[in-house]
């Protein structure tokens, strides 16, 4: 393993981490709040990465292996310092709260251990908003966005934190991508921020939401999330533009360069539709008798539907009062999330596709035991190498989602309420159900409970494989 | 014509031995000598060796006077080169062959841009034929005219026919009110224009002719018009199978294929959404039976082997299969194949040919009017052309029962469309300027132009 080269990428990526706190110390400054905490951290954040990054490596060679352990320590580290500020506050006593109340951020889970939210300074509470629109679209590629093209191979890295079975190039050039992806991301991201303007939101409110809009996150800077504004219409337009936040970003680049015909030919996007629009529609009926009017239902049902895909996690009413049949639908919807290549987690639609594909597939091979079937996304033949590490990563996510329910247990909670946890953190969707329902959060698990959910976050924002490689004893063998 | 042929395979050697027949000057490129050898053992022809893409080889082989050149060696991008070279070297008309499935759809691009005049595909037209015979399962041959509108269909006399044992004029009678000609018939290798006392038999093969409606009808009349096909099973996945099932998917056919080798099934698996491949040896008994065979309305046979085609063939004809045609590219197998119980045989070489041949007839017949079609029928010996009546046609507007005399003997004028009308003639009708007339010929003389039907 080059050390050298993985100790000079995450020190890099810590002056990209300090210079990400800049707008949240203008924005204590602006409400008139000490800075203290946040300067802090930023110092503690260039004393550590400064050093770091001037590592020299002997060599620039980067393999497989080292571009998944690096992007697993990278995303511990960010974490563990982006947890300074908050903890400087000394309003959470507890460094692994902090520590898990970060990774939510970062991995745009939302869920949160804060039990009166409102009472966090404004400077720290849009920090912590601020770290899902990070997380959302990934600290390497932003690092890759604005940093200089090095000539280290930083496909590898790449690969690892771009969520999706298969990494597409817009363009030809990494570090052109990642601008372009970047671009994309940041003008939805203001387009929502205008228009809940025009809503009568405040700015502060309208920022801090469409951040965790943008990276599928789901923190509130309010205590009942976006109920608290009690504004039908931004809870209209924050329903849609999460959908949009869990489309696949290279329709968004199609559209772009007006090839219109290749980005609506998309299959992974006419399910990720289909999906919201069904679920919206039994939900809906499923609830009908619980408001006064059915635009309510709809609305309310649409909101929940898009919030818990895209693995958003924003609130609009406690879906944990409606019936068994809507919480489980939601559940599920839990383990499918969003389309690869958006900013949303879980399964991902295209690897829920191609597993039914398979199924059906084996179905047919058994009526035709030499019959040579081919399954297709978008009419393009899938490689069977894909298709193999497809079914791995859903029997991979399906075994840690039952083994960190059982831990979970432990804590002497309901099954509803372990397997909602374990979904809604693996998955970066943020509220469960029963006793970690929308209306609740998760304070009142162990220490212990919570460092394993902050895992089960890292593991669903990185696609399970990084953090099995970086545990396995086999990867720091030197043979 | 001085016409250069590059590559000495099957289709090129057949080419030049009909061209240099139908007294073409021939010179044969190919970089093999003992393909060189035997042509020039063979034919009245030159031989050069070397690479038919190479200036030296085609100034050597005088590209500067051709009239023709015809690039049919095995690979398509060599016959692209080939044709864009020797036009810059100034021959007159280039025929490239080409057949990657790859630019099947850019033929039309590649034609314009390279400056080709005629791109052959044996791989696409012998699915076309295919696809010809499956929709029409009795036909044992379909040659078409005029656009597609006048089919001629070959079929085999069957015991107790309406038409075995009786002579055709009696036949005639039995199908008075449908328009259609018996223009061609062949009994035992032999193929001949019948006449009013001609008796045919068990075993013979018969053409009609007419336009599709009328063919239709003829063969509803006779009994005979069968199911259209609704399923096939295909054994060999190679590129005309590949066209094939583009074909087939097109017009809703159900198609399953069976292919021996794991690459290929899985390409065609990728290329074909709506096909179902089975990967497996089509040979297999086993394999044809657990796949339902007999449940198929036709079967195709298409490997690489003529033996095995023949012999799938047979043994699907065995479990059943109303409609079975097999691929055959040996030329003399064809009397054998003649024989057994198959009901179809496509060569695709000869179709290949028929298309060159036709092109270098059009080319340089400009007497007497255009050459429309061409196509060798019966075990080759005999022709059946399409013309365009031009200003240079002898004995216009003359009845045809004053021009008896004139005609030369195995020459039948079988259908002349005037306006889009299609008309059988008789003794009373005559050929005129703007006409289309479709000949059948048994002559040992090619029917190069309109004006050689005609005693000289």
């Amino acid at each position: 393993m080059n050390y050298r080269l993985i100790i000079k990428t995450t020190g890099t990526v810590l002056l990209v981490e300090a210079a990400a706190l800049l707008p949240s110390i203008v924005t204590a400054l602006l409400f008139r709040e000490s800075p203290v905490p946040l300067l802090l951290a930023m110092a503690i954040m260039l004393a550590a990465g400064y050093p770091a990054s001037r590592a020299k490596p002997k060599t620039s060679h980067f393999f497989a292996r080292d571009g998944y352990v690096t992007v697993f320590l990278i995303w511990l580290v960010l974490s563990a310092f982006g947890a300074l500020p908050l903890f400087f506050t000394g309003l959470v006593p507890s460094y692994v709260d902090c520590f898990f109340e970060t990774v939510s951020g970062f991995t745009t889970t939302g869920a949160t251990i804060l039990t009166d939210i409102e009472a966090v300074p404004k400077g720290v509470l849009f920090w912590r908003s601020f770290t899902h629109f990070i997380g959302g679209m990934g600290i390497l590629v932003l690092a890759n966005a604005l940093l200089p093209s090095s000539k280290d191979r930083q496909q590898h890295l790449m690969r690892a934190e771009i969520p999706g079975p298969e990494v597409g190039k817009l363009v030809p050039r990494l570090s052109d991508s990642s601008k372009i992806l970047y671009a994309i991301y940041t003008g939805i991201m203001l387009l929502e921020v205008v228009c809940l303007l025009f809503t009568g939101m405040d700015l502060f409110n309208a920022f801090t939401t469409a951040f965790s809009t943008a990276g599928t996150g789901g923190f509130s800077a309010m205590n009942a999330s976006i109920a608290a504004f009690n504004n039908p219409a931004a809870e209209v337009i924050i329903g849609i533009f999460m959908m949009f936040f869990g489309i696949n970003f290279t329709v968004y680049f199609l559209i772009l360069t007006k090839k219109f015909r290749a980005a609506l030919a998309s299959e992974e996007l006419k399910f990720y539709l289909c999906v919201i629009a069904a679920v919206t529609a039994m939900i809906t009926l499923n609830i009908m008798h619980m408001y006064p009017d059915i635009w309510e239902s709809i609305r309310n049902a649409f909101f929940a539907t898009s919030s818990i895909i895209t693995t958003t996690g924003f609130v609009t009413a406690d879906f944990d009062t409606w019936p068994q049949f809507s919480k489980t639908l939601l559940l599920l919807l839990m383990f499918i999330g969003a389309s690869a290549g958006s900013t949303g987690g879980a399964i991902k639609c295209s690897r829920v596709l191609m597993v039914f594909k398979s199924i059906v597939r084996e179905v047919r091979q058994i009526i035709h035991p030499n019959a040579v079937f081919v399954i297709r996304m978008d009419g393009k033949a899938v490689d069977e190498k894909t298709l193999r590490s497809v079914m791995r990563f859903f029997a991979a996510y399906m075994v840690i989602t039952l083994i960190s329910t059982l831990i979970i247990c432990l804590d002497n909670v309901d099954l509803t309420t372990a397997i909602s946890a374990v979904a809604a953190n693996i998955g970066n969707v943020g509220p469960g159900l029963a006793a970690v329902g929308p209306t609740c959060n998760y304070a009142f698990l162990t220490w212990w409970s919570k460092i394993l959910l902050s895992l089960c976050m890292l593991m669903g924002r990185l696609e399970i494989f990084p953090a099995l490689v970086f545990f396995s004893p086999s990867t720091w063998r030197k043979n | 014509m001085y016409i250069i042929i590059v590559g000495g395979g099957k289709v090129g050697m057949t080419l030049a031995e009909n061209l240099s027949a139908d007294g073409h000057e021939i010179t044969l490129i190919d970089t093999r000598e003992s393909v060189l050898q035997r042509a020039d053992d063979t034919l009245d022809i030159m031989c050069i060796p070397g690479n038919g893409a190479s200036i030296g080889v085609l100034q050597e082989a005088r590209v500067d006077r051709a009239d023709l050149l015809i690039a049919v060696t095995g690979r398509d991008e060599l016959n692209m080169l080939c044709c864009l070279t020797s036009k810059k070297l100034g021959a007159k008309n280039t025929i490239a062959r080409i057949r990657d499935m790859e630019y099947a759809d850019e033929i039309d691009r590649i034609k314009k841009d390279l400056d080709i005049d005629l791109v052959v595909n044996p791989e696409e037209s012998t699915a076309m034929q295919i696809s010809r015979l499956l929709r029409f399962p009795l036909a044992t041959d379909i040659d078409v005219f005029y656009r597609g509108r006048i089919e001629m269909v070959a079929f085999r006399v069957e015991e107790g026919d309406m038409i075995a044992g009786s002579p055709l004029s009696t036949v005639r009678r039995k199908f008075s009110d449908i328009p259609v000609l018996f223009c061609a018939a062949e009994h035992n290798g032999v193929t001949y224009i019948p006449h009013g006392n001609s008796v045919f038999e068990k075993g013979d093969r018969l053409y009609v002719i007419g336009s599709s409606m009328s063919v239709n009808r003829f063969f509803r009349t006779l009994g005979r018009l069968t199911q259209p096909t609704r399923s096939v099973f295909l054994v060999g996945g190679g590129r005309t199978g590949y066209y094939l099932a583009r074909i087939l998917s097109d017009m809703n056919i159900g198609l399953k294929i069976i292919e021996i080798d794991r690459d290929k099934s899985r390409a065609l698996a990728e290329l074909l959404p709506k096909t179902l491949i089975v990967e497996g040896d089509g040979s297999d008994h086993e394999l044809l039976a657990a796949e339902h065979l007999e449940l198929s309305d036709a079967f195709v046979a298409l490997t690489g082997r003529d033996e095995d085609n023949l012999v799938t063939s047979l043994y699907a004809k065995k479990a059943g299969v109303k409609k079975v045609v097999a691929k055959i590219d040996r030329q003399d197998y064809n009397d054998l194949v003649r024989e057994l119980n198959i009901d179809s045989i496509v060569n695709p070489k000869s179709i290949t040919a028929d298309a060159i041949l036709h092109y270098v007839r059009a080319t340089t017949s400009s007497r007497g009017g255009h050459m429309e079609a061409l196509y060798r029928i019966g075990s080759g010996a005999a022709e059946a052309t399409e013309f365009t009546v031009g200003p240079g046609t002898a004995h216009m507007g003359v009845p045809l029962k004053d021009l008896n005399s004139r005609l030369k003997a195995g020459v039948l004028v079988a259908v002349i469309v005037r306006n889009g009308r299609f008309i059988i003639p008789e003794g009373g009708d005559s050929i005129n300027e703007g006409d289309n007339v479709i000949i059948v010929s048994t002559t040992d003389e090619p029917i190069m132009d309109i004006n050689d039907i005609f005693v000289s």
